[in-house]
């Protein structure tokens, strides 16, 4: 996929982007208390934990060159991009940047829907930084490479999110920055549009740009970078070669799944039990069987309106399937004390894998966690077929001979 | 604080896009559309008119054509309270965007300013238009009128800049500035004649009342474009010094309003 040869050149040792010993820590509240009341009743008990999401990370990115950065969920990927782009400033170190930044963080952030496109690409662009000429000179490109046609005079309310995501992929890169950062949007819009961005970011490259990718595909880093950063637990894990590191990679995350847990712990899940059709703790499972999830959970004081639920991943961290309470329409009106909660699969849809199992206790908006154990329990499936992927799908071959 | 000018100077096109912006969505879809820029006022002055002109006689005070004496209060007033309570919650309420899109966060509460500025104008074209069809007579003054706007607009800005960024962190600004604002207005000589303050309160509480610097901005706004010295003597007062204490204390207000802001955005994207 690469357009380029890597070392071909266009990489200077001229610093675009220079971290040194930038950390940055959060505080994770116990509860959110942000009126003033509250603010007064709790006047000395500290209501959070600190968390250092990154820790003294030293990082030069060399003009010209496309750096990705990977690592588990939670790693500090995000942060370290929100810390470039100066969205958040870091608690040490510091950042310098030589040129223009533009990011895509989220896609169409700040559209107003009830102006058109044409008048969003200007709205938006000059969120970007871009003067008005400036977007004079490029809006028939951003109006093309969006595929909107006659819709672009259209208020965006009535856009589709494919639109929507179009428009604002088609600003952001054609705003044509020295330095792009990129967090995880390639996923967005039809194949056809997503390899258009592909190609586009390979121009990018080409014309000497400086991109910073954050993914959780190691291949995709690997196929399109010039090196990888693969981050962990906010320090810098390894850093350089794209085939080294993501293999490096990708062997840690088979091997050791990044299991961690964090939250609030109003609600306590003590203790997450897989077992089999007939309740008996099992580990290995075919496809098919049946499977029941169940968590024991403590809560010392009531907590309003919980909301629980698991996700099952691959071994490379990516979702698989998942789902809660809430999405089941099952209300928990509160929950005092202990109990448990069982989620029941009556037919185990998987091929064969290792795959590992999160569980959650959070708040209906999902806003604050109350304990989430991730990843920290796994299965195995063997499937007594053939087939390859993820999922047991029924297929049936039909056959016409010609005549 | 001087770097985030740079950065602000460097981002004044996005400072006009938004503003444009709200001037467009605020009366889209809506039959009347800019109309409402004047209805709004016409409809307060009424309101105040029948009540205080027609029920409670302010107009035998002396004072010719009492409604444009409230027009010329009212309109710099809404001006000044729209731009402030829309400002407040400007940062709050654009989280999607603070979060995920760096740019200088003050543009969005002074976008808040400059289009309440520009219906401000629209609304004071209109009053003018007024006082020539009823030939009231205008005051020389009336060519001040850019320096007051200035004077307010940093009076504004300086409030609304310190209130957004308190109020990522205390939501209760928001609530508490809705309130606080309509005592304010009570408080300002819009209404009454400045004259009603000196007659009914002691000399000590109509210094104090004084101290309010929305105060002094009123009394020069009915003296520049309602003539208040010839239309309403009752209404007129000026005081060299409740000017330069105005104009300190706005400039104070404005460099305060931006340092704060300047020293809390670090933390907006991490507590919004």
């Amino acid at each position: 996929m690469s357009g380029r040869e890597i070392g071909a050149g266009v990489i200077s040792r001229e610093p675009a982007l220079r971290l040194e010993g930038v950390a940055k820590c959060f505080r994770l509240y116990h509860d959110v208390s942000r009126s003033l009341k509250e603010r007064v009743i709790n006047w000395r008990k500290r209501g959070y934990e600190l968390f250092w999401a990154l820790k003294d990370v030293d990082l030069t990115v060399y003009r010209g060159e496309t750096l990705s950065v990977i690592g588990p969920n939670g790693s500090g990927k995000s942060t370290m991009l929100r810390l470039m782009t100066g969205i958040m400033k870091p608690n040490r170190g510091s950042i310098t940047t030589h040129g223009t930044i533009a990011a895509l963080l989220e896609l169409g952030a700040g559209f107003h829907p009830d102006l058109t496109g044409r008048e969003n690409i200007y709205l938006n662009a000059s969120i970007l930084g871009l003067k008005r000429k400036e977007v004079d000179r490029i809006i028939d490109e951003i109006i093309e490479f969006s595929e909107l046609g006659p819709f672009i005079d259209n208020q965006v309310k009535n856009y589709s999110s494919g639109m929507y995501v179009r428009l604002g992929f088609s600003i952001a890169i054609n705003v044509n920055p020295d330095i792009l950062l990129i967090d995880e949007v390639l996923a967005v819009g039809d194949a056809s549009f997503q390899t258009k961005c592909i190609d586009r970011i390979l121009r990018m490259q080409r014309e000497g740009k400086t991109i910073v990718l954050v993914t959780h595909n190691a291949d995709i880093a690997a196929s399109i970078s010039d090196r990888i950063l693969w981050l962990e637990k906010g320090e810098v894990k390894m850093l350089g070669d794209p085939r080294e590191v993501s293999d490096a990679y990708l062997r840690a995350m088979r091997t050791r799944p990044e299991g961690s847990e964090f939250g609030t712990r109003e609600i306590v899940i003590g203790k997450v039990d897989i077992l089999d059709g007939a309740g008996n703790p099992e580990i290995r499972f075919s496809t098919g069987d049946a499977m029941v999830i169940r968590l024991r959970y403590r809560a010392e004081r009531r907590v309003e309106d919980p909301v629980f639920g698991f996700g099952i991943y691959d071994h490379m961290g990516l979702m698989v399937y998942g789902t809660n309470t809430r999405l089941l329409k099952v209300d928990i009106p509160y929950v005092e004390g202990e109990g448990t909660v069982e989620f029941h699969l009556p037919k185990l849809n998987l091929l064969d894998g290792r795959y590992y199992l999160s569980v959650a206790a959070h708040t209906r908006d999902g806003q604050v966690n109350y304990h989430w154990l991730d990843k920290l329990f796994f299965f195995d499936v063997e499937s007594p077929g053939r087939e390859s992927g993820y999922l047991a799908m029924d297929c049936r071959v039909v056959l016409h001979a010609p005549s | 604080m001087k770097k985030n000018l740079k950065k602000f100077i460097e981002y004044r096109e996005l400072l006009y896009n938004l503003t444009i912006k709200e001037v467009k969505v605020r009366y889209k879809n809506s039959f009347l559309g800019f109309l409402w820029s004047m209805v709004n006022p016409l409809m307060l002055l009424l309101v105040y008119y029948v009540a205080f002109g027609v029920i409670f006689r302010l107009r035998a005070e002396g004072m010719v054509r009492y409604e444009f004496y409230l027009l010329a209060g009212i309109l710099p007033w809404n001006f000044f309270s729209l731009s402030v309570i829309q400002a407040v919650g400007s940062v709050v309420n654009n989280a999607d965007l603070v979060k995920k899109v760096y740019f200088p966060r003050e543009v969005l509460p002074l976008s808040y300013l400059c289009s309440s500025g520009f219906h401000f104008l629209l609304q004071e074209l209109v009053l003018l238009a007024f006082l020539l069809i009823f030939r009231v007579r205008l005051s020389p003054w009336i060519l001040a009128f850019p320096l007051l706007l200035v004077l307010q607009a940093c009076f504004a800005a300086g409030l609304s800049l310190l209130l957004s960024a308190v109020n990522v962190f205390f939501r209760d600004v928001q609530h508490f500035t809705d309130i606080f604002l309509l005592a304010w207005f009570w408080m300002t000589p819009v209404v009454y004649p400045v004259s009603f303050i000196f007659e009914s309160l002691p000399p000590w509480a109509a210094r104090i009342y004084l101290l309010n610097p929305m105060a002094h901005i009123m009394l020069l706004w009915q003296r520049i474009v309602y003539n208040s010295p010839v239309n309403g003597p009752k209404a007129a007062y000026f005081s060299p010094v409740g000017f330069t204490y105005t104009v300190v204390l706005s400039l104070l207000l404005l460099i305060l309003g931006y340092w704060a802001f300047c020293r809390l955005e670090g933390r907006f994207a991490e507590f919004i």
